[in-house]
């Protein structure tokens, strides 16, 4: 022998083994590489993976090969390939031995195979947490619209009744009446505003506001309501801090009073005091640090993480006035300024809530906005003297009915016409010169939106331009964008402010 | 020889396949996932009648997600073939019908039974409406963790076959 066949034999021929059988499955002959079979004995009865000698028996092919074949022989393993040939006195089997190669393909199709499970299992997982979030924000969003609506009717018909002669018992229970109404409504707005941020449908609208105005408000306000408490309530601020500043005066505005709401809600001595102070002025940029401290109670370190969280809160300081969702609010509206609330607290000495916040500022005095006047309703009546409007009222619930009835003939600067089905509207409004219109949005047979856009599309302008005020219960922002997006002049949403909604019909009302 | 039947078992990776028979052949079961690789050939005897048994070839196939890939060879003579999915894994059914009408033109008109397999993991009105809205329509609907349905299964299969 060659050195080549010599290495052939001990590297090659060692993996592969000749056997034949004859046509019934009976071993004729075997080189007994690596199985040690007995002539005679049935092959099947080696492993059940040979009765497929039969399959050959019944096919075309002369070759058939079958890959990466696991047989099981005296308890030792083999992974095999095995080509079956048909020969004239039976079948020749050339099995060859490929274990240490199959084993290191086992052990990477085993790493791929789990790493594509896990990584399916964590989409679904994510899948299904966006489902119930997706579900939470639903369920919100119908629970507070549902809630609205009877919310409405309570708040209306309770100033109607303040408004009549009432001994003072009743005026009693009516003050009493209106303040819970005012808490449920505060409750349901906090929810709503949790709701919007976290399922990120809140958009902050950035404009040129006065700060000091801003400031000057929360300092009356919360003056007075200190003054009913036995502490004080001090604004200091820095008059580095510009004047006029872009941002969303509305969103700041909720973050600072929560913040005080917060701390007067565990103050019972001492001051509460809101400290606004100037970082640094860069350009057109200035951040400015908003600093509400008590001499509170405190909260303890352990705490402090989760006094954020909206549940937490609401199972510690159930027996707390207000919804105990402000500090979770503040959270999110400050993340959505890209910026984050902190805190420092001792126990027993009071607390410290506090964030830096960047806006742009005007460097041109110019582009300072002209305060409008506001329009009082008496302005607006000298202005309308001796005139009376025709306004059309669209809607169908009868308690809103009645409340808006009553509020807008108190002004007596109006003939009201009144419609409950969608579908009559279009009649009314061609057949009368109505110079506005209360549009429920929920109505029966065509909706109010619907009904706008036949408006704003009708070719006569006298019927075209009639102002549409919106009614609705339905408060997210961009839904009412939408609504003033197709032709409404203003969007009141329910429960509204009686006074509010007359200032807005004639705020509108056609010149 | 025994009366013997070749069946084919196959399916994505991970759907249980090896599971599946060695709850019908040993009656044990191991949450430890070890991939296969090629195919294992097992033989399990089934009494049908007191005085009928069948020897059923059990062909466990490695999991493919590409039914067009299986080798031809495994696939001579089979008698039966049984597709097995996860119902708790939407990847290895969202093509099943595409799937088996690959299987059915590759292997003309061999028997074959749709297994859902771990209903365990998922509840059971959650389960039917998966079945509905992928158009799924199981002959059988098992746990090789719990052992339901598999004997059944197979030997519904195997008394199937042996007509």
């Amino acid at each position: 022998m060659t050195n080549l066949e010599q290495y052939k034999a001990q590297y090659v021929n060692q993996n592969i083994q000749f056997v034949v059988i004859d046509f019934d499955g009976v071993i004729v002959d075997s080189d007994q590489t690596f199985m040690d079979l007995n002539k005679g004995d049935y092959i099947y009865d080696v492993h059940p993976f040979f009765t497929s000698y039969s399959a050959m028996l019944e096919s075309l092919d002369e070759t058939i090969t079958y890959n990466c074949v696991h047989i099981e022989f005296l308890e030792k393993e083999f992974i095999t390939d095995v080509k079956m040939i048909k020969k004239d006195n039976g079948i020749l089997m050339v099995i060859y031995d490929l274990t240490d190669h199959y084993i290191s393909y086992q052990s990477i199709a085993q790493a791929r195979n789990e790493s594509i499970i896990n990584s399916e299992f964590v989409i679904l997982k994510n899948l299904e947490l966006e489902e119930r979030e997706r579900f939470k924000n639903a369920f919100i969003r119908n629970f507070s619209h549902e809630l609205r609506n009877p919310l409405t009717g309570i708040i209306s018909i309770t100033n109607v009744i303040e408004g009549t002669n009432l001994t003072s018992e009743q005026q009693q229970m009516v003050s009493f009446l209106k303040e819970s109404n005012s808490n449920l409504r505060l409750l349901l707005d906090d929810i709503m505003s949790l709701s919007m941020i976290s399922s990120g449908k809140l958009q902050l609208r950035d404009k040129v506001f006065n700060l000091y105005e801003l400031l000057q408000l929360i300092e009356f306000t919360y003056r007075t309501k200190a003054a009913k408490k036995s502490f004080d309530f001090v604004l200091n601020y820095d008059k580095k801090v510009p004047e006029f500043v872009e941002g969303d005066r509305l969103r700041l505005f909720q973050i600072i009073t929560n913040l005080l709401d917060n701390a007067f809600k565990f103050s019972e001595k001492g001051e509460v005091a809101l400290t606004v102070k100037l970082n640094q002025k860069r350009a057109n940029k200035v951040s400015i640090r908003f600093k509400v401290s008590d001499n509170g109670v405190g909260i303890p370190k352990e705490q402090i993480d989760s006094i954020f969280e909206s549940f937490k809160q609401l199972e510690s300081i159930s027996k707390q006035q207000g919804s105990g969702l402000g500090l979770s609010i503040v959270k999110g509206l400050l993340e959505l300024m890209d910026t984050s609330i902190r805190l420092e607290s001792t126990v027993g000495q009071g607390s410290e809530f506090y964030f830096d916040l960047t806006l742009k500022f005007p460097l041109d005095l110019a582009s300072k906005p002209i305060l409008k006047n506001r329009s009082t309703d008496t302005g607006i009546s000298q202005t309308h003297k001796g005139r009376k409007f025709k306004l059309l009222m669209v809607e169908d619930d009868e308690r809103i009915q009645t409340v808006l009835f009553k509020a807008l003939m108190d002004t007596n600067l109006f003939y009201i016409d009144l419609v409950n089905d969608g579908a009559l509207v279009f009649e009314q409004v061609t057949n009368n010169d109505y110079d506005v219109i209360l549009m429920d949005i929920d109505l029966p047979n065509i909706p109010g939106d619907h009904l706008t856009k036949l408006i704003r599309d009708f070719p006569f302008k006298n019927i075209k331009n009639i102002p549409i005020i919106g009614i609705t219960a339905n408060a997210f922002e961009e839904q009412i964008n939408e609504y003033l997006s197709i032709g409404m002049n203003a969007v009141m949403t329910k429960p509204f402010d009686l006074q509010e909604l007359v200032e807005t019909v004639l705020k509108f009302l056609k010149k | 020889m025994q009366k013997s039947r070749k069946i084919v078992i196959l399916g994505h990776f991970g759907v249980g396949k090896t599971s599946l028979i060695r709850r019908f052949v040993s009656d044990s079961f191991s949450d430890n996932y070890k991939v296969t690789i090629g195919v294992h050939i097992t033989k399990k005897v089934v009494e049908l009648d007191a005085d009928e048994t069948v020897s059923l070839i059990i062909w466990d196939l490695e999991g493919t997600d590409e039914i067009q890939m299986i080798r031809d060879s495994y696939l001579l003579g089979t008698h039966g073939l049984v597709f097995v999915f996860d119902v708790s894994r939407p990847s290895t059914f969202q093509n099943i019908n595409e799937d088996l009408k690959i299987l059915a033109s590759k292997t003309k008109g061999v028997p074959l039974m749709v297994v859902g397999n771990k209903i365990d993991l998922i509840l059971l009105n959650e389960l039917q409406t998966l079945l509905k809205a992928n158009k799924i329509e199981a002959n059988y609907l098992t746990s090789a963790k719990t052992g339901d349905s598999v004997n059944e299964m197979f030997t519904q299969l195997a008394s199937l076959l042996n007509d």
